[in-house]
């Protein structure tokens, strides 16, 4: 850099004098033009040979990339994770996603064009630019024009610029030194915005959770919770017994809890046959009921042996050997309602449905596990 | 250029869009002055009137927090009421600014330069109060974040299918553009701002918001870009929120509200009713500013011509909807469009009649477009107007529907009107305090459409 010099500007007063000027500058050679403008002028940026901007394809990309994010969202939520059904209507009803694809659409490209334009392409915020310290400058976002040619080489001739924009027509000229500014971005500086963003990040995260917490116990608030109606175990002098509930009548029976007709085991076995034939589906079910509430203690394969069991000790039934093979379903459904030896009733947890079908898995696993011959053709 | 035009038959000469000579260095002595000013007597009035507007209007909603939502007049049918018609007029008001940036500029326009940022500086502002409404409507604002799909510890997803969260969307997606639209017409405003501001804390503050702005042609080309994409962007959501807030009303089956000609109907009237609102403000500020050699009676004379031409289409969408109520046969709908003119609410929709349709059609006379008193009477009529239209749409078709036995009606509360003040009044606190510290002109982009002779564009 020959004296520090950073760039020499021209002014102008009109936007004709100033393209002009640029066409006659330019083949010359003396360094990289630029022009400063209070208003874009077109046709100065061909002048200096600028090509067309290229935000257009990056708006374009973006605002695709939108679209199809918006469609995949708006489908996943509403065909995968949560599907629920509206008017009858397909879970994955695209023509209803069209109005938020379009508004995501809209704002990915707004702020490509927008923001990306600002900080990328342009690079801003910059204020360290050595233009922004000129003394043009004031003119310059005011009604002046300036043509600048900036030092691209070792070789950049101050005075032969200077000349140049002169003989073109510029009305002054001003020659913009190169500026010692310290590095703006400083690890300490770095750190510090990092612990200032933690340090707010905790400041607005505590007072959001002291807010949520309070909230809900000032006195507008705590009337969402002291309703006027009757929670079931809430004190009521409304029914004799004094509770909110009325209790149930004597003997009601909850759905899919039957109580049994047998008081034990055998008696199960010789009373009950299972009721389903065995289909995919139960299968199915059986496996499910079978490996969350019965394989923890008697394996996965029934074998009695898993590893629980072997850690704590305890013998639960083992489905594969011949005693256990060999009695009926009715047993297996009584024992599942009634508990045997450290296996508690399981009659609250399993509906009827969910204990036939457990015991046609037993069933195929004891299949399984003993396999014949003509099993395998 | 001058001589050319000169010699045209008058009809066909452009519209003088300047009086006297403006240079790019007059214009920002103009135009900039106002932020390094003491703001005059009548503006500290002004900002009195509002401010109280702004304050009963802040202590109703706080009243409404406190005691819930029964404050309001909302009953059962008429369960939307004040809040959603204020949020629909709200939101219309916005569209004139985004019609005016974006439609105007990609129509090349002209006369727009002048306006549209104080014509954008209005949809923001307009979004603002809008938004207050939904949001106070849905009874416990302090969930309102539950109306955007985030994940949360529910394990529930927003309905995709349903219009209400298309209008989340829309309207958050509207403000968010608007906002983008409007700081990026002001970052060389703002760097103009900062070199003309002495040092002090006007000129910091100027100078992080220009961003370092310095004008620099290869800037320029990505700016103009920016801006015209913006401009198509900005286009589609003229068109697209106040039809997704259509939507909210026509896609149910409510008499009155379903009907396919909602979407267009509605984004007409938003725009008719913004440029009311517009003209009502460029009347005060180019007289309180001394802005009339750059908003001129032209100017103003096509915004007027742009208000009459929107109130032929809402009359056309008026007479179609109820052609619509005749042609359907259907005894419901036919009972809901007698009772817009004729039933116990009946006022109102004649009032909306008068204001929109009649009131609007001074304005074939050349004269009445000129003249400053006509034009605040005919927009004062039309922002009642509208807002009536949507107190009709909303109370009439809902107080009596289907079911004779549900029939209900409204009388709004005066938290209600009070809410709807403390809106008005924070919408022009706004516009006052932004003619004071922003330029309400766009300085850089009438810099460019000054005549060439003054140094002006190629």
């Amino acid at each position: 850099m020959s004296g520090g010099t950073f760039a020499v500007l021209g002014l102008f007063s009109d936007a004709h004098k100033i393209v002009d000027a640029a066409k006659q500058i330019r083949p010359r050679q003396l360094g990289r033009l630029e022009a400063y403008t209070p208003y874009p002028v077109h046709g100065l940026d061909r002048a200096i040979g600028l090509g067309p901007s290229r935000l257009g394809r990056l708006v374009m990309l973006m605002g695709v990339i939108g679209a199809g994010l918006a469609l995949l969202f708006e489908g996943w939520v509403s065909a995968v994770d949560y599907p629920l059904i509206t008017s009858g209507k397909a879970l994955f009803s695209w023509q209803a996603f069209v109005p938020v694809m379009f508004e995501v659409t809209v704002l990915f490209a707004t702020f490509t064009a927008g923001l990306a334009m600002l900080f990328t392409l342009n690079k801003l915020p910059f204020f360290g630019h050595p233009v922004l310290h000129s003394k043009a400058i004031k003119d310059i976002t005011r009604d002046k024009l300036a043509l600048s040619i900036e030092a691209s080489s070792a070789g950049f001739d101050a005075e032969a610029a200077r000349q140049a924009l002169l003989d073109s027509g510029a009305e002054s000229v001003e020659t913009v030194p190169v500026p010692t500014w310290e590095r703006p971005l400083t690890l300490l500086g770095l750190l510090r915005t990092i612990a200032a963003i933690v340090a707010a990040c905790v400041v607005a995260g505590a007072g959001l959770f002291a807010a949520e917490k309070l909230i809900a116990v000032v006195p507008p608030m705590v009337r969402i919770h002291n309703q006027p109606k009757l929670n079931a175990f809430r004190e009521s002098s409304f029914f004799p017994g004094g509770r909110g509930m009325r209790p149930a009548v004597a003997g009601t029976v909850a759905r899919g809890h039957l109580p049994p007709a047998f008081s034990t085991p055998e008696e199960a076995g010789i009373l009950l046959s299972n009721p389903f034939p065995l289909t995919q589906a139960i299968a199915e079910r059986g496996r499910r009921v079978f490996n969350d509430h019965c394989a923890i203690c008697h394996g996965l394969v029934g074998n009695g042996m898993p590893l629980l069991s072997r850690a704590y000790g305890g013998k639960p039934g083992n489905f594969l050997s011949n005693e256990i093979r060999a009695r009926p379903d009715g047993h297996y459904f009584g024992v599942l309602m009634l508990g045997k030896n450290a296996m508690p009733s399981y009659a609250a947890d399993l509906d009827e449905d969910d204990r036939w079908a457990a015991v046609h898995y037993i069933r195929i696993l004891q299949r399984a596990q003993n396999a014949k011959d003509e099993d395998l053709r | 250029m001058k001589v050319a035009t000169a010699s045209l038959p008058e009809a066909l000469r452009p519209m003088e869009l300047l009086q006297g000579r403006v240079t790019p260095g007059s214009l920002d002595d103009q135009v900039l002055q106002f932020p390094a000013q003491r703001p005059s007597r009548a503006w500290y009035a002004a900002l009195a009137v509002t401010v109280t507007a702004f304050v009963i209007g802040a202590f109703c909603i706080g009243w409404t927090l406190y005691w819930g939502i029964g404050t309001w007049g909302n009953n059962r049918p008429v369960a939307w009421g004040f809040g959603i018609i204020n949020f629909v007029f709200w939101i219309g008001i916005g569209h004139a600014g985004t019609l005016i940036s974006a439609i105007l500029f990609l129509l090349r326009a002209r006369w727009r330069n002048a306006i549209a940022r104080f014509a954008e500086a209005m949809t923001i502002f307009a979004v603002i109060c809008a938004a207050i409404f939904p949001v106070l409507h849905t009874g416990r604002p302090w969930f309102a974040y539950w109306l955007f799909p985030y994940p949360n510890e529910r394990s529930i997803w927003v309905n995709f299918r349903s219009p209400l969260i298309w209008d989340v969307f829309a309207v958050s997606t509207y403000f968010s553009v608007s906002l983008i639209y409007w700081y990026l017409g002001l970052v060389p405003d703002f760097a103009s701002l900062r070199d003309r501001t002495a040092e002090g804390w006007r000129k910091r503050i100027y100078t992080v918001l220009s961003l370092g702005w310095r004008g620099a042609a290869s800037h320029w080309i990505h700016y103009d870009k920016a801006y015209l994409l913006l401009a198509g962007l900005a286009t589609g959501l003229v068109v697209s929120v106040h039809s997704v807030v259509s939507f909210d009303f026509a896609v149910s089956l409510v008499p009155g509200w379903h009907m396919t000609i909602f979407p267009p109907y509605f984004v007409a009237g938003a725009i008719f009713a913004g440029f009311a609102m517009v003209v009502l403000g460029l009347t005060v500020v180019r007289k309180t500013m001394n802005l009339s050699n750059l908003i001129t009676d032209n100017h103003l004379d096509v915004m007027n011509k742009l208000i009459l031409a929107m109130s032929c289409i809402m009359g056309y969408a008026y007479v179609m909807e109820g052609g619509t109520a005749w042609y359907s046969a259907n005894p419901y709908i036919q009972h809901t469009f007698k009772n817009y003119i004729s039933g116990f609410y009946g006022w109102a929709g004649l009032t909306t009649i008068t204001c929109n349709i009649i009131i609007p059609q001074v304005f074939w006379f050349r004269r009445m477009r000129r003249s400053i008193p006509a034009m605040i009477f005919v927009a004062l009529a039309v922002t009642l107007g509208m807002w009536m239209e949507r107190f009709v749409i909303i109370v009439i078709s809902l107080h009596q529907d289907y079911l004779p036995s549900s029939w209900h009606r409204y009388f709004p509360t005066k938290i209600d009107f009070g809410v709807l003040l403390g809106s008005f009044g924070l919408f022009f606190t706004l516009v006052l305090l932004f003619a004071r510290v922003l330029p309400v002109i766009a300085t850089s982009e009438m810099k460019a459409s000054l005549p060439s002779e003054t140094g002006g564009p190629l």
